[in-house]
């Protein structure tokens, strides 16, 4: 209770914030937008070269694609800690952090709440119904149910990679170009796994579970493929809530690592 | 009850080790070499409730380093400690509820938004009922003056509104224990006096405990009942600062303007049976320096039946040049020999 009323008043304090710098504001919607839309250009042009990739049709591809946009906008939401390093780490912010009595982790969050990016989200759940009436899928009241149940989960195995991403700062002196590299393999989830080597699909399934961010639990609202993914959909909950357990251990046992900066 | 116990506290930090050159690059870049650096060497001190304590040292002496542990932000690497009863780093949450923290150099309060609406935030991070949030503001701005600053953005406040602000921000939860590392640093006088002032007050009527840290001695000086000095990790004094001075200082002098112009042999002839030293400024000023074992009437009268003296000042050591003097000899030598360097001008 006390942490939704925290978070209603730093999202009040957030719209305050940026409602003083108007065009930023929409700036950074547009951006946003501008990014989302290359991608898609991207899957477009692609298909203009071949039919199916990997058995999967444009539509499919483009489906899979509105589907990651809905936890990616929820995450980027809720997890911009991109500069978590440099502003909480090297300039020692994280002293104030520790002094107040709410959980650390929530606090670093809730200071860099981003909302517009749910706008992303919202484009993206367009996208899909849109793919959804072209591929003639069948509707079910319970698709709805499990649509929210893998965004929920996408959304833990986001959060849970990159909190631990985060948390190697506590652990090391200089911050990392770990991120970037991560921001990269992430991109591989959009995309059927089957289309890439089997090295590169058990890391994007197990290790760097991306492939659950995306491609898995959309295909569970697709026509079935030779080599069926969607039996794997239903373990995306599960498996944000292991990935999420394992980033939130390793940050609170990097927060005991902390070592302040300066004087 | 003791608001502060700390036994034998260690904090040390691996400090990486780099290589000199673009060859000691290439090799740090495989295998890293640390050196370890105890940055509080097993301190131990107690504060009971209620005293001000001032916590004195030069930069890199462990001051803040000890800060943020007993504020749970470190945690010791060795050594007990216990803050209200808390241990620090164990019971976060729970414990920072309980105490106030000001850092001088980094701010508490959100950069873009108005002070008030910080305030109101932090009332519900500490979960203040409103009641006592609007008597608590409401005392505090009347005290530190603040009232036509509330709704101005922290950005646009000066280096000394923002100071008080910070001090309300820290104070609206009612915490027992106030940390201050820095509080006065970089404000003018009339900013330092007022919160000099509001802190005095604030013990005195709450009862509230104040650690802090400073590099001002007038703040020491007009707040604490109570010095701990630390050099190197070490503390090297816990006592009364009258105390302090009375050890540390070893003398006074004296300075004289005469009437007619006075050679330094005749000084030094009228006062041939004191251990006094003279220094001429000129021909007509000169200094007496005189150790506290020497009472003062005694080498006046000495001296006022053989000169024509128009004026007289009298200047003890002051403070400031006791602690430089500390810092001198504290970083120079170890405890044991300032120990019996202690013993020895107390003997004199």
């Amino acid at each position: 209770m006390l942490y939704a009323q925290l978070f209603w008043e730093y999202i009040k304090n957030y719209a305050k914030t940026r409602l003083t710098y108007r065009m930023d504001f929409w700036i950074e919607i547009l951006s946003d937008m501008m990014f989302q839309f290359m991608n898609l250009i991207f899957i477009l042009i692609v298909f203009r070269h071949t039919p199916s990739l990997g058995g999967w049709s444009e539509a499919e591809v483009v489906f899979v694609y509105g589907f990651f946009m809905i936890p990616y906008g929820i995450f980027s939401t809720f997890f911009s800690i991109w500069n978590f390093s440099e502003r909480y780490i090297v300039k020692g912010e994280m002293d104030r952090i520790l002094t107040r009595p709410a959980h650390n982790l929530f606090q670093v969050l809730l200071e860099n709440v981003d909302p517009p990016s749910l706008i992303g989200s919202v484009v993206g759940a367009i996208i899909m119904f849109v793919c959804w009436g072209e591929l003639g899928l069948p509707f079910h009241v319970m698709d709805i149910v499990l649509l929210a149940v893998f965004v929920i989960g996408a959304v833990l195995v986001y959060a849970g990679i990159y909190t631990a991403l985060s948390a190697i700062s506590f652990y090391s002196d200089a911050p990392t170009g770990i991120v970037p590299l991560m921001y990269n393999i992430q991109n591989y989830g959009r995309y059927p796994v089957n289309i890439y080597n089997k090295m590169i699909r058990f890391v994007l399934t197990w290790l760097l579970p991306f492939a659950f961010v995306g491609v898995i639990p959309a295909s569970y609202f697709l026509e079935k493929k030779a080599d069926d993914l969607s039996q794997l959909a239903l373990l995306t909950p599960v498996v944000g809530l292991v990935f999420f357990t394992l980033g939130l251990l390793l940050w609170n046992h990097g927060v005991k690592r902390y070592r302040g900066a300066g004087s | 009850m003791l608001a502060i116990d700390v036994k034998d506290l260690r904090k040390q930090f691996n400090v990486q080790k780099n290589r000199e050159g673009l060859s000691g690059a290439l090799k740090d870049l495989f295998k890293r070499e640390y050196t370890e650096v105890t940055a509080v060497k097993d301190i131990s001190f107690q504060i009971p409730q209620g005293e001000i304590c001032g916590y004195i040292g030069e930069n890199g002496a462990g001051k803040s380093t000890t800060i943020k542990m007993l504020t749970g932000i470190l945690v010791p690497t060795a050594g007990d400690l216990r803050v209200n009863g808390y241990v620090p780093y164990k019971d976060r949450e729970k414990f920072v509820a309980e105490i106030g923290v000001v850092f001088g150099q980094r701010s508490q309060l959100w950069w873009d938004i108005g002070v008030i609406e910080s305030f109101q935030l932090l009332r519900k991070v500490y979960r203040v009922s409103e009641a006592d949030f609007r008597k608590r503001l409401n005392n505090l701005i009347e005290r530190l003056d603040l009232g036509d600053l509330l709704n101005r953005p922290v950005r646009k406040l000066s280096l000394g509104q923002r100071m008080r602000c910070e001090l309300v921000a820290s104070l609206l939860h009612n915490p027992s224990i106030l940390f201050l590392d820095e509080p006065t640093i970089g404000l003018d006088i009339i900013v330092k006096t007022e919160i000099r002032e509001f802190l005095k007050d604030l013990n005195r009527e709450e009862g509230t405990t104040i650690l802090l840290t400073t590099h001002d001695l007038q703040d020491i000086e007009a707040l604490c009942s109570r010095v701990i000095m630390l050099d190197d990790g070490r503390i090297i004094y816990d006592g009364g600062l009258e105390d302090l001075k009375n050890r540390w200082s070893k003398g006074r002098e004296i300075h004289f303007e005469f009437s007619t112009q006075t050679k330094l042999a005749t000084l030094q002839a009228l006062t041939g049976d004191l251990d006094v030293t003279w220094k001429m400024d000129n021909d007509l000023t000169a200094t007496m320096w005189l150790p506290h074992a020497i009472n003062v009437s005694d080498a006046l009268s000495k001296v006022v039946g053989g000169a024509a003296i128009q004026d007289i000042k009298i200047v003890e050591t002051n403070t400031d040049e006791i602690v430089r003097e500390i810092y001198r000899s504290g970083s120079a030598s170890t405890e044991s020999e300032q120990q019996a360097a202690l013993k020895e001008t107390t003997v004199s």
